[in-house]
């Protein structure tokens, strides 16, 4: 690689892939409590459901607005990465954007629509909430890892392996569950700080069923990429990458024992790191190109002069957002009243 | 794509023009200590939050489609419209931060720190408006690049920030959106006087609402007439399109209604005001106004859908005006005394003409640049997208937006049921 190790493309995609972090540890967290909305189960399991809409309710539209920030950064800095992955994973996207629509319009519609009718007047927005929760992380999932997959191949603004085979592989399949399990791997672990003590112990049942099944998913991913997706395996298996993985791991595992040892406070950022990490393994590997194998960073870049205007408004931005952010949540997290 | 903005225009305008209103009302709640206002603000809530969270994901769709419909315009031009809509992204992500905070916050932030929300919600839903608008204004008049063997070269994205079209849309289409919230509210409270809803609340309302029209909707002219001028000279072909001028003109006429007939070359069935369009255009009645018929057929609008747009907007101006002129006349002369039920009709009727004028405004510049995606560089047809098939995409999209606000007014229009045989006064919000 002739580029320097820093130049402004490498700061865009870092920025990039943190913005799809943070898309995974807020927006995550909204569609994990969709999922658990759909999976809750015992004598409590429609206050679970309450204490999750409503800790969700003031801040969704916020988390949700990273994903609109990783499209524009993608398309900003992007524009020919953006091009080819947006014509290569049209249906996947289209699915997580109906997700997202109704998944939105559900939400506002039962919170605003109850205060006159009573709880229990919309069911039906409960169930297009839950289910487009879970369609949409997993069609997201899926797009993501499409983009390590290997069979993205744009000609002429033509998809070589077709609509459905660049994105559909035992792989991508797997990318999209651990998607899923993220999400409701995330939630109920933010929920235990939240709720009160006999809710905890429910939550934190729920956090622990997630753990094992996002613990198992990633694990059973490595084979299944050593055999579906070779290139990317082989590109895991660097040293950094390779180093970040069991980083992630140990992450995993470490949440799992404050979890069974109901240490949830640091449960809760041992969660977040877990998933942080094992995002930034994903970016890790996938260095030094935007779609594997097919076009690289420094080729899907727009001009210099463009991506260096992004990075000075970026600063600017962030002097807004993140105290803005800050005070949010300082706001909403302090305990979550049922109404 | 065309139909998701226009659904999009309606939602981001509302959600442009409703956080002002809520300024407004909290402001004059916290400096008059009138607790009226504050309930105002609190009832308008619900909309809002809808509006703007529909508004959220049908951004969210556009986003996506510019990627799905649009692929080989983007390649083209993302890093030149990008940082437009990466600020736009920064400006929208604090419109949320505060609204939420803003809406969930009652209870546990004091009414001074709510109040202090609606000031930035305010000038970042502002801010997403003109920065979106730039990007648009873009395509219009595209600035800062040279194009060399196909590609954009020498970028200069803040160059092409600036571009000509820029001030215009901006001033124009923010402004629209104050006007077009403005009208839409006051329609709503009109309408709820009408059916005998307790009048203290609603005429408070009402005033409010029609204040914030009656201070743009004077501006929109202002901000019209820099419009005009701004085009005739950068966009001749659209200038000429929206009169229906066939052939270059010394002391244009201004066309009051008509149908542009293509095939006969003239403007046909309307009253046409001599020299007006030139005064318009170029501040000089004897200024020569270039016609359609000076530029190639296949680099020129059809002038037929540009000059009906053009009409509809100006002609929802007027109806829009008069209704204002004369509830103003009347405040004015009887201050406590309530509007008559006519006046009142007429602003129920006038609801919705600021979304009509909106609408039509967006249809006049966009049919007015074809066959052009990006003026001179890129047509419509080099930027779409290759893929066949695309249809069941935009019906799958249409259906969403369809379902999105049948649910929406079905939101908005059930709660007025209980509030009439309810405590009078009393705020849904919090139920």
């Amino acid at each position: 690689m002739a580029e320097p190790l820093l130049s402004p493309v490498h700061v865009s995609a870092g920025v990039l892939l943190l913005a799809l972090i943070l898309y995974t540890l807020f927006g995550g967290a909204d569609f994990g409590s969709g999922v658990w909305t759909a999976l809750a189960w015992g004598p409590r399991a429609g206050t679970h459901r309450e204490s999750l809409f409503s800790a969700i309710g003031p801040v969704w539209e916020t988390n949700h607005v990273w994903l609109i920030f990783v499209v524009v950064t993608l398309f900003t800095v992007f524009p020919a990465g953006f091009s080819a992955l947006f014509i290569a994973l049209l249906v996947p996207l289209v699915i997580a954007l109906i997700g997202i629509n109704f998944r939105g319009a559900a939400f506002a519609f039962r919170h605003f629509g109850k205060h006159e009718h009573g709880t229990a007047r919309l069911p039906a927005t409960a169930e297009v909430f839950s289910i487009s929760s879970i369609l949409t992380p997993l069609a997201l999932g899926m797009a993501v890892t499409a983009t390590a997959a290997g069979r993205i191949q744009v000609l002429d603004g033509r998809l070589a392996a077709g609509l459905w085979a660049s994105w559909i592989t035992p792989f991508t399949v797997m990318g999209g569950l651990i998607g899923v399990a993220m999400c409701a791997f995330l939630t109920p672990i933010y929920m235990a700080v939240r709720v009160p003590p006999d809710l905890q112990e429910d939550f934190r049942r729920y956090a622990v069923v997630a753990a094992l099944a996002l613990g198992g998913l990633t694990a059973l991913q490595i084979p299944i990429a050593l055999w579906d997706a070779p290139a990317f395996a082989e590109r895991l298996f660097r040293p950094l990458p390779a180093a970040t993985v069991l980083l992630a791991v140990a992450l995993g595992l470490t949440t799992l024992l404050l979890l069974l040892t109901r240490r949830y406070r640091p449960a809760q950022l041992a969660g977040a790191a877990t998933v942080t990490v094992t995002l930034a393994g994903f970016g890790a590997a996938m260095y030094p190109d935007l779609i594997l194998g097919q076009l690289t960073l420094f080729d899907a870049a727009a001009p210099a002069a463009t991506v260096r205007a992004y990075l000075t408004v970026l600063p600017f931005g962030a002097l807004i957002l993140v105290p803005s952010l800050w005070l949010l949540y300082a706001t909403f997290t302090r305990s979550v009243e049922l109404e | 794509m065309g139909v998701s903005l226009a659904f999009h225009i309606v939602y981001a305008a509302l959600g442009v023009g409703l956080p002002l209103m809520l300024m407004i009302a909290e402001g004059l709640a916290l400096c008059r200590g009138q607790e009226i206002y504050h309930r105002i603000a609190r009832r308008w809530i619900r909309p809002a939050a809808v509006l703007f969270a529909i508004g959220a994901v049908s951004g969210t769709i556009l986003s996506f489609e510019l990627g799905f419909l649009w692929p080989g315009f983007m390649r083209f031009a993302g890093g030149l419209i990008g940082l437009p809509f990466a600020m736009e992204g920064f400006a929208f992500f604090t419109e949320a931060i505060f609204l939420a905070l803003y809406l969930y916050g009652e209870g546990r932030l004091s009414r001074r720190a709510l109040f202090l929300c609606t000031i930035p919600m305010t000038v970042s839903a502002g801010l997403s408006a003109v920065f979106v608008i730039s990007a648009n204004a873009w395509m219009n008049t595209p600035a800062g690049f040279r194009l060399a063997g196909g590609q954009a070269v020498d970028v200069s994205p803040w160059a092409a920030m600036a571009n000509p079209a820029w001030l215009h849309q901006a001033l124009h289409g923010t402004l629209a959106c104050y006007v077009a919230t403005g009208f839409a509210v006051a329609g709503v409270h009109a309408l709820a006087l009408l059916r005998g809803e307790p009048p203290e609340h609603e005429r408070r309302a009402l005033g409010l609402s029609l204040a914030v029209a009656a201070v743009s909707l004077p501006l929109m002219l202002l901000s019209g007439d820099l419009a005009a001028r701004i085009v005739a000279h950068t966009q001749p072909a659209k200038f000429a399109a929206m009169e229906g001028i066939f052939e270059t003109t010394r002391g244009a006429s201004l066309h009051l209604g008509g149908w542009p007939d293509v095939r006969r070359g003239e403007m046909r069935y309307s009253i046409a005001v001599p020299g007006a369009l030139s005064f318009l255009g170029f501040g000089d009645r004897e200024a020569v106004v270039l016609g359609l018929h000076e530029f190639p057929p296949d680099r020129r609008p059809d002038p037929r859908p540009v000059h009906v747009s053009f009409q509809v907007m100006v002609g929802a101006f007027f109806l829009m005006l008069l209704p204002l002129l004369w509830a103003g006349w009347r405040w004015w002369r009887a201050r406590p005394a309530a509007l008559p039920r006519r006046a009142l009709w007429l602003l129920v009727l006038s609801a919705p003409m600021g979304l009509v004028a909106l609408e039509a405004g967006w249809l006049v510049t966009e049919f007015g640049r074809q066959p052009w995606l990006a003026t001179g560089y890129m047509r419509l047809a080099e930027g779409v997208t290759p893929r066949e098939g695309i249809a069941w995409i935009f019906l799958a999209f249409l259906g969403v937006y369809i379902a999105l606000t049948a649910g929406l007014v079905r939101l908005l229009v059930t709660p007025v049921r209980p509030r009439t045989s309810g405590p009078t006064g009393q705020v849904a919000f919090h139920g």
